[in-house]
């Protein structure tokens, strides 16, 4: 059998070497202990002995002098007398052809000026299924990343946002675990319409809103009325001590309720700064936990869409909601004629389990009490 | 549906299947008449006597080996180390008879074994009592690794362990033992490899262990009031692993973070995210995160130990630090 002479190991850490000389050429007569090459290794020049003897027969086909190989690559044969010669068994490329990677790192040089826009696998993916072209798109990751959602916002096919589903959920919820009836009442407006307008002559765009309005006479209303600031937790009723208005707001992410603290104790032009401040944070999209948490009442208004009666969802776990519809004038009997009066449409949700018929009904004519008559809270 | 603690359903387990399979014996120090120091074995003696709960001296080594023999001859022991920290002295038996036993013997012999204990950290009971050690067995041939998580899945994977004829760390976690959770008076069992999703969402994957699970849970609720969607995913059981539902979970969320007590170098975390890149790299829209206990020994001091694994806030705050990446 012909004997393989390979490029040996040398150290327990070489992986390659580079073949420097033949000492014997092709067709010498080769005995045990003779040098037959050397070799370079990143330490030394090596003379490599011979472990046999036979005739030394280097194919055509193998590394060359100057060659850098990897340890156990074929270099040539012992011969035995009277053995044919053989070709080179195949064998992996000689390294030098894919070069180990340098001890420095070269990707430390400002990589973002030769590579383009980095991009997390997930992004990758989808781009390539939307077929987005990613290359100009910024990165909304915190190194600048593109991720999934820069690609679908690009895509034009934004995903259902985070408000969406949690909308989506808590409605859900609401409907699914209460016993939820909705009153209506239309009352008389009129005076509300009036004081309005006084104080916008005097406040100009200081002035109160209506819906500041409603807010703090339904805080006094729920002063009054403790059952309806109360939700249904753990089995039981719990009245809360304090009134925590949740005011719903439509903004483009969809319907956020931030929440006006302590609202009861509040004059009405400090609840216009406040409601206002509230309004803007949530349109903005800057609201914190702390905005959206602790409501133990809401108020949705939908006045100013035309809208005059509807039916809220309760904002769980609060066992009541109070809808407020537009102000319209409306032919009225007043005072045995027919006159044209402001008119607005109340819806009041309330949670069954919680409170009963009785009581919100209560409630919900104090509301229309204090709209028909401003002096009624006005003066608390 | 009725409550247990979590050291009932395992005491129910073992108490249940003791009754089917007379083989089964416990040995441990404490677990006789004086029904184990946690509680485990409480009422077992009545029942089986000195025979089937066997206290021990302190040797570790000792019985463990006895039990391994045991096994091999056909009986199932169950070894209860009570602080299971203990458990290394008698690391030797495990690792070289226990957990190669079957292999060794082509499968002639079982090795149906179950050696249970309390592990992790909590109640300063300073760092000898505070052992984490799941990914070591986890790391090893031939164990399967159990972390329940609830009384409900300490029960049904007791049961599972109490019958297989493989050899099962069952680590319960100290913090874990009196808390409640319903499990139903009907026979069930759990298999290994089989993770649970306690809860649903979108934007993120949280993979929980043991304790870190009711963490993770309550810190998932407070972010949904901030509308951030996040999944839990418990294993049950790191050895085998079920990375289906972690890949499932990764696909749909984008985002992955392993909270687990135990120490983060060559662990359970390190483990499932170099699967997960591996297998779902196109998935992952952010790098994968973890919070582990902080690599230490355990300090006795109770505020030191609060700070050295993760709490509501820090996971809390690794998940709002994830969806920001």
């Amino acid at each position: 059998m012909p004997i393989e002479i390979v490029m040996p190991r040398l150290g327990w850490t070489m992986e390659e070497g580079t073949l420097v000389e033949w000492i014997k050429q092709d067709g010498d007569p080769v005995e045990t202990g003779d040098i037959v090459f050397t070799v370079e290794t990143d330490k030394a020049l090596n003379d490599i002995e011979s472990l046999d003897s036979g005739i030394l027969h280097i194919p055509n086909s193998v590394p060359q002098p100057g060659d850098t190989v990897p340890v156990g690559t074929f270099l040539a044969y012992l011969l035995q007398p009277g053995e044919e010669p053989l070709p080179a068994p195949t064998q992996p490329k000689a390294l030098a052809a894919t070069p180990t990677a340098p001890t420095t790192p070269k990707a430390v040089e400002s990589p973002s000026k030769k590579r383009g826009p980095t991009i997390s696998p997930r992004a990758l993916r989808i781009a390539t299924e939307l077929g987005v072209n990613w290359q100009t798109l910024k990165g909304s990751g915190s190194t600048g990343r593109i991720v999934e959602r820069d690609i679908r916002a690009a895509a034009g096919t934004s995903t259902t946002t985070r408000t969406r589903r949690t909308i989506a959920q808590r409605l859900l919820e609401s409907t699914q675990q209460t016993a939820a009836v909705t009153l209506h009442v239309e009352t008389d407006a009129t005076e509300l319409v009036s004081l309005r307008a006084r104080l916008k002559t005097s406040l100009k765009d200081r002035a109160p809103t209506y819906n500041d309005m409603f807010l703090r006479l339904t805080a006094l209303a729920l002063k009054d009325h403790p059952a309806l600031n109360a939700s249904w937790q753990n089995d039981q009723s719990v009245q809360h001590p304090h009134i925590h208005l949740g005011i719903a707001v439509d903004t483009k992410a969809g319907l956020l309720v931030p929440v006006l603290q302590n609202a009861d104790q509040k004059g009405l032009q400090q609840m216009a700064i406040e409601s206002a401040e509230l309004a803007k944070k949530a349109r903005a999209g800057t609201l914190t936990t702390a905005h959206l948490q602790g409501g133990t009442f809401t108020l949705t208004n939908l006045g100013m869409y035309g809208v005059d009666t509807f039916t809220p969802l309760l904002n769980l776990p609060q066992c009541a909601i109070l809808g407020i519809g537009r102000i319209v004038q409306k032919p009225s009997v007043y005072e045995n004629q027919i006159v044209p009066r402001h008119k607005v449409a109340l819806s009041l949700t309330f949670d069954h389990r919680v409170v009963d018929g009785g009581p919100a009904a209560r409630f919900l004519n104090t509301i229309r009490e204090f709209v028909e008559q401003p002096d009624l809270w006005l003066t608390r | 549906m009725r409550e247990l603690t979590f050291i009932e359903a395992a005491r129910e387990a073992l108490a249940e299947e003791m009754a089917k399979e007379p083989t089964i014996f416990v040995v441990g120090e404490g677990i006789g008449e004086r029904g184990g120091n946690f509680n485990t074995t409480t009422g077992l003696y009545d029942l089986y006597g000195p025979k089937r709960l066997r206290d021990t001296p302190i040797c570790e080594r000792g019985f463990v080996g006895l039990c391994t023999g045991a096994a091999m001859a056909g009986a199932r022991p169950v070894v209860d180390f009570m602080f299971i920290d203990f458990i290394m002295d008698a690391f030797g038996e495990m690792v070289n008879q226990i957990a190669k036993m079957q292999y060794m013997s082509s499968g002639r012999l079982k090795m149906p074994i179950v050696l249970r204990g309390c592990f992790g950290i909590g109640g300063a009971a300073a760092t000898h009592h505070s052992g984490n050690y799941a990914p070591v067995f986890a790391h090893l041939p031939g164990f399967r690794v159990v972390l329940p998580s609830n009384p409900y899945d300490a029960k049904g994977l007791f049961k599972t362990a109490l019958q297989g004829n493989d050899p099962v760390l069952f680590l319960e976690h100290k913090l874990l033992l009196n808390s409640r959770g319903k499990v139903p008076e009907e026979d069930y069992t759990i298999p290994f490899g089989q993770a649970a999703v306690p809860r649903e969402g979108a934007d993120l994957t949280v993979v929980a262990i043991a304790r870190m699970v009711p963490l993770a849970l309550n810190a998932s609720e407070q972010l949904a009031s901030e509308g951030l969607s996040v999944e839990v995913i418990d294993p049950r059981t790191v050895a085998p692993l079920d990375i289906n539902t972690i890949l499932e979970s990764v696909h749909k969320t984008g985002r992955l973070l392993i909270v687990d007590e135990t120490f983060g170098p060559c662990g359970i975390g390190a483990e499932i995210s170099a699967q997960v890149q591996d297998l779902a790299f196109d998935d992952l829209d952010a790098p994968i995160r973890r919070l582990n206990g902080v690599h230490t020994p355990t300090p006795y001091s109770a505020t030191l130990e609060t700070a050295a694994v993760p709490q509501p806030e820090t996971i809390t705050q690794a998940i709002r630090n994830l969806m920001a990446t």
